[in-house]
């Protein structure tokens, strides 16, 4: 059956088991808080780029599929920033809503001078940092523009060109419908439970089980709506639902798990840096990964 | 198991034979089980945890914690179904990706011909020794990076798998974007793999001394119309359907190639440029500068080819918009008089657009520049004239997907199940078509006369002062006539 408009390729045994970065020399431990560093700074561009969540959730999606796998990106060799705004920048072209190389580049020189803790939160006058700060010059511009353009070739190589990227967020609303607990008008519970659901497939982005690049897509919506569904006491069928949207029970444990971890990871995640900020330059990394070296 | 059925939207009798029959089954099972345990506890030994028990037991057990310890002999909680009955869920064909391979895993063996977009080429797999066609894509030197229209031909290229559309294998590459790394200048070499066909249609017709016969008419347009369906039904717009762009193989099999055009739409539609199809094939709300339209761009082109699979020859051969316009509006009044009885509206303006036949389309940006003739003057249908040979049905089809108003053409479903499929002749089944011998697998093709597809950038402005449509149908009266006789062939 085809079904290309639902499903999603997916990572393979060897590329989970080793990665570019960890030939590299990087441990487990950092590579992932440094996905998420930049799973993060991509959701705060692609907010201030004003993009919908279903582009930028792409984006992060093709971030997180280059740094997979001994033959995509090390984090030591391709720097975050530059990744995170191809991705973004090449997804933003095929979208509906393509940006122009100069607001993206604009929007990461904003965000390599503000704190990942405030990136999220609309800038008062107080903390907005002085625009002359984070102008990019026309000779500053060309060179960004040249490293974006060449990032967004290697992305497209390491991938061989897939960029198709479904995301389950709409999935997860049609399967809400179909269980019967959207009811138009909508009640204050079912408000609550579609946007817990939609939360919880957003944070399912930033998990360091790649939670994205090993289910497809349906697997991902209806674990969302299981955990949101326990959360917010709305009574799902007795019977295995799932198996309706061609999940099994095993899957469904699975997700569950990793959804109900990830928001826990993250909350530690962000204590463990100060201010959040995590190695993202390969200069940064290179320093945290001297100074764990000294700690042993 | 009344939840059960429920949990499936369907409660007919079938279902609640089969679920009555579920019952039956799982009680045997239950007492053939109890009858086991018993045997078990009589021999003392601990009943093993049955596999059929996990897999039967409800969502309760699962938890944010995890799993804990199961129990032995578990309470049902729920109404589970039998367990000797798995459901058989759907799985998806999971692919995986990796760094695109080297162009040198490939021998060329010849040019084949330049398309708009890229350079196609026959080649042979080394490994394999697999014929395929190799398509290098044009990079402009343009400074946002790789060619947007090449990233939609890939992505909705690899989308599809369908019988009627050309097969994409893998994307390769050559030597300079690997220097990207070496922070060298970006002078990309990508090539797509693709299904080598022996013919394109456009070539073949101009080899042929006589237009495909009716029937084989019909199993073209029948391949082109599903082709047309599938791509519409995974929201995709072709947007530069022509016969070059449609391959055939020595089975007579046609397959839609050339996606450089395609993207991804929605409904409603996005805004989208008006600077597609090829100028012999577009719509007139393209020509007019519709910036939202839908499925029905392709279906016209679809109507085009279909005049064109009829005669061999392009039905609308503009020079430029506004020719291509004024012929389109032609086309329309030869429409328009044969249907003068069944739409007084359409015969008042002679089939000139109307308010009414066309809502809207005065708000088009073009439309605003046009001065159309207010003076109506009857001949007879040119239509009947053009296509002697085409059934009532026939004609009914091609002045349908002709329809100015794009409201009023029909979806490729409609098309699928218009009566011109069902009458004599039938369509020729594939198999016994006749073969031809392949140019592209030979010799260099020359290159004939006809106009690509637009380019990006600006679109042309249809006038910007008004033009004068007035005289298009100015001195019909001098033409020859002949006796208005046609022996009408099947």
């Amino acid at each position: 059956m085809d079904l290309t408009s639902l499903s999603n390729p997916l990572v393979t045994l060897d590329q989970l088991s080793s990665s570019s970065s960890q030939l590299d020399g990087l441990s487990t431990e950092l590579e992932n808080s440094i996905r998420f560093g930049g799973v993060q700074l991509t959701e705060a561009a692609g907010v201030l780029l004003r993009l919908p969540q279903e582009v930028i959730a792409q984006a992060v999606v093709i971030f997180t599929r280059f740094y997979t796998g001994p033959e995509g990106g090390s984090f030591l060799i391709n720097p975050v920033k530059d990744v995170s705004a191809a991705s973004l920048y090449m997804i933003a072209k095929i979208s509906a809503i393509p940006q122009t190389p100069r607001s993206v580049l604009n929007v990461y020189a904003y965000l390599s001078l503000t704190a990942p803790k405030s990136r999220m939160d609309a800038p008062s006058d107080r903390q907005r940092p002085d625009p002359e700060s984070h102008y990019l010059t026309t000779g500053a511009y060309l060179a960004a523009r040249t490293t974006l353009l060449q990032t967004e070739a290697m992305i497209l190589r390491a991938l061989s060109f897939i960029t198709k990227v479904v995301v389950p967020h709409h999935l997860a609303l049609t399967f809400l419908q179909t269980l019967g607990v959207l009811p138009s008008p909508p009640t204050s519970k079912s408000r609550a439970l579609a946007g817990r659901t939609i939360s919880h497939l957003n944070t399912g982005l930033f998990s360091p089980q790649l939670l994205y690049l090993t289910h497809q897509p349906t697997a991902l919506a209806v674990a969302a709506i299981y955990v949101a569904a326990k959360e917010i006491g709305v009574n799902l069928p007795c019977s295995e639902w799932w198996e309706v949207f061609d999940v099994d029970r095993e899957e469904l444990g699975f997700l569950v798990v990793g959804l109900g971890s990830s928001r826990l990871w993250a909350e530690q995640e962000s204590r463990k840096w100060v201010e959040g900020k995590c190695p993202l330059t390969v200069e940064e990394i290179m320093l945290e990964m001297e100074r764990g070296r000294e700690v042993q | 198991m009344a939840s059960q059925s429920k949990s499936r939207w369907a409660d007919d009798e079938g279902d609640q034979a089969l679920s009555a029959q579920r019952k039956q089954e799982k009680e045997a099972k239950k007492r053939a089980k109890a009858e086991k345990q018993r045997k078990l506890e009589a021999t003392g030994t601990a009943a093993p945890l049955q596999p059929s028990q996990v897999n039967g037991s409800s969502a309760h057990d699962i938890s944010l914690n995890g799993l804990t310890e199961p129990p032995l002999k578990r309470r049902r909680l729920s109404p589970s179904p039998p367990p000797d009955a798995p459901r058989k869920l759907l799985r998806f064909f999971a692919s995986s990706w990796g760094p695109c391979r080297h162009v040198d895993n490939f021998e060329k063996l010849n040019h084949i011909e330049e398309g708009s977009y890229g350079w196609v080429s026959r080649a042979r797999e080394n490994a394999t020794g697999e014929i395929v066609a190799l398509k290098k894509l044009k990079m402009e030197p343009v400074n946002d990076g790789f060619p947007v229209t090449g990233l939609r031909e890939i992505q909705t290229l690899m989308a599809c798998r369908h019988e009627g559309i050309v097969g994409l294998r893998e994307v390769v590459m050559g030597d300079a974007m690997s220097d990207a790394e070496l922070n060298l200048t970006i002078k990309a070499s990508v090539f797509l793999v693709m299904d080598f066909l022996e013919h394109d249609l456009k070539t073949l017709q101009e080899d042929m001394q006589e237009p495909f016969l009716p029937s084989e008419t019909k199993t073209l347009l029948l391949q082109l119309t599903t082709a047309v369906q599938y791509l519409h039904d995974n929201w995709i717009l072709h947007r530069d359907l022509k016969t070059s762009n449609l391959l055939m193989n020595n089975r007579g099999q046609m397959k839609v190639a050339d996606f450089g055009m395609a993207r991804y739409f929605g409904d409603p539609p996005p805004k989208m440029t008006q600077l597609v199809v090829t100028l012999w094939y577009r719509g007139p709300e393209l020509l007019l500068g519709a910036e939202k339209y839908g499925r029905e761009v392709d279906i016209w082109s679809v109507g085009c080819i279909f005049g064109e699979l009829l005669t061999k020859e392009p039905l609308l051969q503009g020079k430029n918009e506004v020719d291509q316009l004024s012929k389109v509006l032609q086309l329309q009044k030869m429409h328009s008089c044969s249907l003068i009885r069944i739409v007084p509206k359409i015969f008042e303006l002679l089939g000139l657009p109307t308010e009414a036949s066309w809502p809207g389309y005065k708000r088009l940006p073009n439309a605003r520049s046009l001065r159309l003739p207010s003076d109506p003057r009857m001949h007879g249908s040119v239509l009947g004239g053009k296509f002697p040979y085409l059934t009532t049905a026939g004609s009914s089809l091609l002045t349908s997907l002709l329809a100015l108003n794009p409201a009023s053409r029909p979806t490729a479903s409609e098309i699928l199940a218009h009566p011109y499929f069902k009458e004599d002749p039938k369509p020729k089944s594939t198999a016994m078509f006749p073969t031809f011998p392949s140019k592209a697998g030979q010799e260099k093709r020359r290159r004939a006369a006809s106009p690509s597809a637009p380019k990006r950038g600006e679109a042309p402005k249809i006038g910007e002062g008004a033009i004068d449509f007035g005289g298009i149908f100015a001195g019909r009266e001098e033409e020859e006539k002949g006796a208005g006789f046609a022996l009408k062939l099947i």
